[in-house]
C-alpha cells in the first residue's frame, strides 16, 4: 500500500515523455507539426517503392478533397452528397483546356491568347483544311482557375437550394452528383463521352516535365494539403468560421444574431467546391485522362466517409481520415487479404481463403459510416476539445451582485432620436397561423431608454410578436418601424444590423461552441471580416478580431464571475441559468439599441432572478431599451416603466404596473370570469 | 405509330412506372412526415425488396420467363409473392429502425442522414457481394395478353400492376384516415410531443411507419421485377431519386401528394424518354426537383408541411 502522502507513482509513460512534456504546449505542437512535414517530405526517399509513392500521391488528392468537404459538412453543417461533381468540374476544366479534345477553327480572336501562351495554332494539312486552335493552358494557371470555375458552379447550384432546410440540400446534391457525370457522358464534343478524355498535358515546372512519375505529383499534393490546412484553420477561427458553426448549430438563432445565412452557406459551398476543383486539376494531370466513371456517387461517399471517420469539423481529423482510407485501399487491404488467406489455409477454412477485401471496400465504408454515427460521432480526432474543469474555489465563488462592473463602452449609442420619436413602433400588426390569429391588430410603442414588459397568459401571442418583429415570421398585416424606418418583412439578420437583438424563450444557444464563441457570434452584424481577410489575416482583420474579443469579454463581465471563468467551456456543459446568461450576453454583444428578452428569468431561482433584474436595470441605465416577456410579476413590477398585457393576440391593457394590476380585463384574462365574480 | 398512338402508349407505360414510384414515394413521405428524416436506406430497401420478390417467386417453382400461369393459380401466386415480399421488406425496415435509427432519432444536424446513407450502402454492397453484379432474370408468371387500343398496346401485366398499386394505396389511405393507430400516426406527424402527451406511443408509430413504408417499397421492388423482367443491385439509386422527387412534388409528408407525384414523375419519365431522349431523363427529373424546391417547396399540392424549428 502506498501511503496517501507519498508522491504519485510515475508510470513508464510519464518517464518516457517527461522531457517532451516539459516543452510548453504551443511550442510542442509546432515541433510536432514540423516533424510531420519533414517526415512527409522525406517519405519518397525513405520508401523508394514506386507503387507506394503513387498511392501516397493519390492519398494527398483525397486529403485535399476531404478538407474541402469538411468546410461544407463539418463547419457549416450542410450535407453535400454530390461533392465529386465539383471534383469532376475541376478535372474536366483542366482536361479540356490542355488537350486536343476541343479544337475550334483558328481566327484572329485567338491571337492575344496565343501571345499569352494559352493556346497554340495547329496548321491545316494544306489540302483545304483550316488551321485549328490547340488549348495549352498551363497546369499552374489552371490550379487556381479550376477552383474559381468549380466555385462558380457551386454558387450556381447552391443558390436556389441553400435557402431551403438543410435536408433538401442532401437530396439536391445527390441529384447534382448524378447529373454531372451524365452531362459529361452526353456531351462527347467537350469530354469525349464515356470513352474518356485523353492526352491531358502533364504539368511543366520551369522546364521540368512531370511525365508519368508520381513523385512530383506527391509534392504538389503535399503542398496543397499544407495550404488548405492553413486556409481551413484561418477560416475556422474567424468571424466567417464562427458564423458557419452557428448555422450548423442552430440556423434560426444564427440568423437572429445577424448572420446572413444564405450568403454564408453559399460561401461555404463555393469554397468547398473550389478545393475540389483544384484537386480535380491535380488528379487529372496525374492520370492524364478523365472519364465520367471517375466521379460517380461512390467517390462522393468515400470522401464523406473520410471526414466522418476523422471527425466532422476537425481539420487534423479529416486529413487523418482521408489518409487512412486512401492508404487502406492501396496498401493494407492487399496485405490483409493475403494474411486472411494464409490464416484460412492454416486452419483449413474454405471461405476465409476466398475473401477479397478490396471488393468489399464499399461495404467497409458503409460499416464505418454506421459505426461512427452510432458509437463515435465526433470521429477519431474530435473537433471539440475538452476544457479543464473549474477549481473548487471558482465553482463555489460567491456570485457578484448588483451593478454591472463593466463599462460596456458605447452601448446604446446612436439611439438619439428627435424627442418624442418612438424607438420601436408597431402599428396594427397582425399574424395568423391558419385559422388562428396569434397577434391581432397590435399597436405597441417602445420609447428610447424604456423598459417595457409584455405580459399575458400562455398563448396570448407574446413570442409570436417577438418573432414578427425580428423577422422570423412574416406578418399578415400592419407595419413595424424602428427609429422611424420601416423594417416590416426584413430578413432577421438585417434587423439585427439595424439594432434589435433578442433571446429565445426555449434557449437557442450554440451548444458545441464555447461561451466566448457564442458571444462572438453576437458581434457578427457589427464586424466586416470576409473570407479573404480571414485567410490573409491583414492588419485590419487582426485589429477587428482583437477588438471584438475585448468587447465580448467586457459583455461577459455583465454577469460577473458567473461566466468569466467559463469562457472556454462549451455552452452545452453550462447550467440552465448560465445558458440564459450566455444568450443575453450574445444579444448584448450585437450592440443593439433595443433588446428583446423572452422570459429571461425562466428556470432561475429567486436569488438569481433578483440578480438578473438588477443587471438588466444597469443595462437600461447605460442607454439600452428593453422589451421583455416575463411571467414573474415581481420582476415586471421592479423593472418595467410600462406594462402591456396581451390576451388572444390583442392588447387588453397598457400602463404602469399598478394601473395594469387593478384592471378588470387583466384579472379576467388571468383568473377567468368566475374568479373575478367570486373575488 | 402516329403521334396519338405514341402518346397513348407512353401514358400507359408512364402510369405503370408511376404506380411504382408512388409506392416508393410513400415510404419517404411517411418517414419524413413523422420524424423529419430523409431516409436514404429506403433507396436500397426497394432494391432488396425486388430480390425478396425474386426469391419468393423462385421458391414457388417459377424460374425464368417460360412458366406462365393463368386464373386462380396466377392470382394465388401473385398474392403470395406480394404478401411475402412486403412482410420481408417491412421486417427489414423494422430492423433498420430498431438497430440503428432509434438511437439517433433525437439528434439534430446531419448525423441521422449520414447513418441512413451508411445503411443504404451496406444493403447495396451486401447484395452485390452475395448475389453478384449480374442482372438477374425475373420470373414472369403473367401470361402475355394484349389489347390493341388504336395503335397502342395495353397488357395484362400493366393492368395487374395498376390494380395492385391502387389496392395498396386505397388500403393505406383507409388505414391512416380511419383506424385508431392511423390517426395516432397523423397526430404524431403534426406534433410529436403533443401526441405523446395524449397517450400515443410514439415509438410504436415510428416503427409502424417504417414497416409500412418498407413494405410498400418491397411491393414496388416486386413490381419493378415483374415490369422490367430483371433486377439488379443497382436499381435503387435512380428509382429512389425519382421517387423522392415524386414525394417532394406532392409535398413531402403528404400521403395523397406522394401518390399523385409518383404518377406525374412516371409520366414525365416515359413521355420525356419518348419525345426528348432517354439519356436526358435523369437530367429532366432532377431539374424538376430543383424547380419545385425553389418555387413551390411545399409541393404542387400546396398543402403546408408541419415544420419543426
Amino acid at each position: 500500500m502506498v501511503a496517501p502522502s507519498s508522491p504519485p507513482l510515475r508510470t513508464l509513460r510519464d518517464v518516457l515523455f517527461e522531457p517532451v512534456m516539459r516543452i510548453p504546449e504551443a511550442k510542442r505542437r509546432r515541433l510536432f507539426v514540423m516533424l510531420l512535414v519533414i517526415a512527409a517530405a522525406l517519405f519518397p526517399f525513405i520508401d523508394g517503392n514506386d507503387g507506394d509513392i503513387d498511392a501516397a500521391a493519390n492519398a494527398t488528392a483525397f486529403a485535399t478533397l476531404a478538407l474541402g468537404l469538411n468546410i461544407v459538412v463539418g463547419f457549416a453543417g450542410l450535407l453535400d452528397l454530390g461533392y465529386a461533381a465539383f471534383f469532376a468540374i475541376g478535372a474536366y476544366a483542366y482536361g479540356i483546356l490542355s488537350s486536343y479534345q476541343v479544337q475550334p477553327p483558328w481566327s484572329d480572336f485567338w491571337l492575344p491568347f496565343q501571345w499569352l501562351g494559352l493556346v497554340g495554332r495547329i496548321a491545316g494539312d494544306g489540302a483545304g483544311a483550316v488551321d485549328l486552335v490547340h488549348f495549352t493552358f498551363s497546369f499552374w494557371i489552371m490550379l487556381p482557375l479550376s477552383a474559381l470555375i468549380a466555385a462558380f458552379f457551386g454558387i450556381l447550384f447552391g443558390a436556389p437550394t441553400l435557402r431551403l432546410k438543410g435536408d433538401y440540400l442532401a437530396i439536391v446534391t445527390l441529384g447534382f452528383g448524378e447529373i454531372v457525370p451524365i452531362v459529361a457522358r452526353n456531351t462527347p464534343y467537350l469530354t469525349n463521352g464515356s470513352m474518356g478524355l485523353n492526352g491531358v498535358a502533364p504539368p511543366n515546372f520551369f522546364g521540368y516535365r512531370f511525365g508519368v512519375d508520381s513523385m512530383p505529383y506527391y509534392y504538389v499534393g503535399l503542398a496543397m494539403i499544407i495550404l488548405l490546412i492553413f486556409v481551413s484553420y484561418r477560416l475556422k477561427d474567424s468571424r466567417i468560421g464562427r458564423a458557419w458553426m452557428a448555422i450548423r448549430e442552430d440556423e434560426i438563432a444564427a440568423g437572429a444574431m445577424g448572420v446572413n445565412r444564405v450568403k454564408l452557406k453559399l460561401l461555404a459551398f463555393a469554397i468547398g467546391a473550389g478545393f475540389a476543383g483544384s484537386t480535380g486539376t491535380l488528379y487529372v494531370a496525374k492520370l492524364q485522362t478523365a472519364s465520367p466513371e471517375m466521379f460517380m456517387f461512390p467517390v462522393s461517399v468515400m470522401i464523406l466517409v473520410m471526414i466522418v471517420l476523422g471527425g466532422m469539423g476537425s481539420i487534423a481529423g479529416v486529413v487523418l481520415g482521408a489518409l487512412i482510407l486512401a492508404l487502406l485501399q492501396s496498401w493494407f487491404l492487399q496485405d490483409l487479404t493475403q494474411w486472411i488467406h494464409a490464416f484460412g489455409r492454416l486452419i483449413d477454412v474454405e471461405w476465409l481463403q476466398e475473401i477479397e477485401l478490396i471488393q468489399s471496400i464499399e461495404l467497409i465504408f458503409g460499416i464505418i459510416l454506421v459505426f461512427m454515427m452510432l458509437f463515435r460521432r465526433q470521429g477519431l480526432i474530435p473537433a471539440t476539445s475538452t476544457t479543464a474543469p473549474l477549481t473548487h474555489e471558482q465553482q463555489t465563488a460567491l456570485p457578484s451582485r448588483g451593478e454591472i462592473q463593466a463599462a460596456l463602452s458605447g452601448l446604446g449609442k446612436g439611439a438619439d432620436l428627435p424627442p418624442g420619436t418612438p424607438l420601436l413602433e408597431a402599428r396594427k400588426l397582425t399574424k395568423r397561423f391558419g385559422g388562428i390569429t396569434a397577434v391581432k391588430e397590435l399597436d405597441l410603442v417602445v420609447m428610447p431608454h424604456q423598459i417595457v414588459a409584455l405580459i399575458g397568459p400562455n398563448g396570448s401571442g407574446k413570442s409570436t410578436f417577438f418573432n414578427v418583429v425580428t423577422g422570423l415570421d412574416e406578418p399578415n398585416g400592419g407595419q413595424i418601424k424602428f427609429m422611424g424606418e420601416d423594417i416590416t418583412g426584413l430578413p432577421s439578420h438585417a434587423i439585427v444590423e439595424r439594432g434589435i437583438a433578442r433571446t429565445f424563450q426555449n434557449l437557442r444557444i450554440f451548444p458545441n461552441m464555447t461561451v466566448l464563441e457564442n458571444v462572438l457570434v453576437g458581434t457578427h452584424a457589427r464586424t466586416t471580416t470576409g473570407a479573404l481577410g480571414a485567410v490573409l489575416h491583414l492588419p485590419r482583420t487582426r485589429r477587428e478580431e482583437a477588438a471584438v474579443r475585448e468587447w465580448a469579454m467586457e459583455v461577459l463581465t455583465i454577469f460577473g464571475n458567473r461566466l468569466l471563468p467559463r469562457v472556454n467551456h462549451y455552452a452545452h456543459s453550462l447550467s440552465y441559468a448560465n445558458r440564459r446568461r450566455v444568450e443575453i450576453a450574445r444579444a448584448v454583444a450585437a450592440r443593439p439599441k433595443l433588446l428583446l428578452l423572452d422570459e429571461p428569468t425562466a428556470g432561475m431561482n429567486p436569488a438569481e432572478t433578483l440578480e438578473l433584474a438588477a443587471q438588466l436595470r444597469s443595462l437600461a441605465d447605460m442607454g439600452l431599451a428593453i422589451l421583455l416577456i416575463e411571467h414573474k410579476l415581481n420582476v415586471v413590477n421592479d423593472l418595467a416603466d410600462k406594462v402591456i398585457v396581451l390576451d388572444h393576440g390583442e392588447k387588453i391593457a397598457e400602463g404602469t404596473a399598478e394601473e395594469v394590476h387593478s384592471n378588470d380585463e387583466v384579472i379576467r384574462a388571468y383568473l377567468g370570469r368566475r374568479a373575478t365574480a367570486r373575488v | 405509330m402516329d403521334f396519338q398512338d405514341l402518346l397513348l402508349q407512353q401514358i400507359i407505360n408512364g402510369l405503370s412506372l408511376g404506380a411504382m414510384y408512388s409506392l416508393l414515394a410513400l415510404g419517404f413521405t411517411m418517414v419524413y412526415g413523422i420524424i423529419e428524416l430523409i431516409n436514404f436506406a429506403h433507396f436500397n430497401v426497394f432494391m432488396v425488396g425486388s430480390f425478396f420478390g425474386l426469391w419468393v417467386l423462385e421458391a414457388t417453382g417459377l424460374i425464368g420467363q417460360r412458366s406462365t400461369l393463368a386464373g386462380f393459380p396466377l392470382i394465388g401466386v401473385l398474392l403470395l409473392a406480394f404478401i411475402c415480399t412486403m412482410l420481408l421488406s417491412g421486417l427489414l425496415g423494422i430492423l433498420i429502425e430498431r438497430l440503428a435509427l432509434r438511437s439517433v432519432r433525437q439528434l439534430r444536424g446531419t448525423a441521422p442522414m449520414i447513418l441512413t446513407i451508411g445503411i443504404s450502402y451496406i444493403l447495396y454492397n451486401v447484395i452485390l457481394l452475395t448475389v453478384g453484379a449480374d442482372t438477374h432474370n425475373f420470373p414472369n408468371p403473367i401470361p402475355v395478353v394484349r389489347w390493341q387500343i388504336g395503335g397502342a398496346v395495353l397488357q395484362l401485366r400493366e393492368l395487374l400492376v395498376w390494380s395492385v398499386s391502387l389496392a395498396l394505396m386505397v388500403g393505406l389511405h383507409f388505414f391512416v384516415r380511419h383506424t385508431r393507430i392511423g390517426k395516432a400516426m397523423q397526430a404524431t406527424a403534426q406534433d410529436q410531443e403533443a401526441a405523446r402527451m395524449m397517450g400515443v406511443e410514439v415509438d410504436r408509430v415510428v416503427i409502424l411507419a417504417f414497416f409500412i413504408g418498407s413494405a410498400l417499397a418491397g411491393a414496388a421492388g416486386l413490381i419493378f421485377g415483374l415490369y422490367y423482367n430483371f433486377t439488379s443491385y443497382v436499381i435503387g439509386y435512380s428509382a429512389g431519386l425519382r421517387a423522392f422527387t415524386a414525394a417532394v412534388l406532392g409535398g413531402i409528408g403528404n400521403i395523397a401528394g406522394a401518390m399523385i407525384g409518383g404518377l406525374v414523375i412516371g409520366l414525365i419519365e416515359s413521355l420525356g424518354g419518348q419525345f426528348i431522349a432517354v439519356r436526358w431523363t435523369d437530367v429532366i427529373i432532377f431539374s424538376i426537383l430543383i424547380l419545385v424546391l425553389v418555387f413551390r417547396p411545399t409541393g404542387l399540392m400546396g398543402l403546408s408541411v408541419p415544420q419543426k424549428s
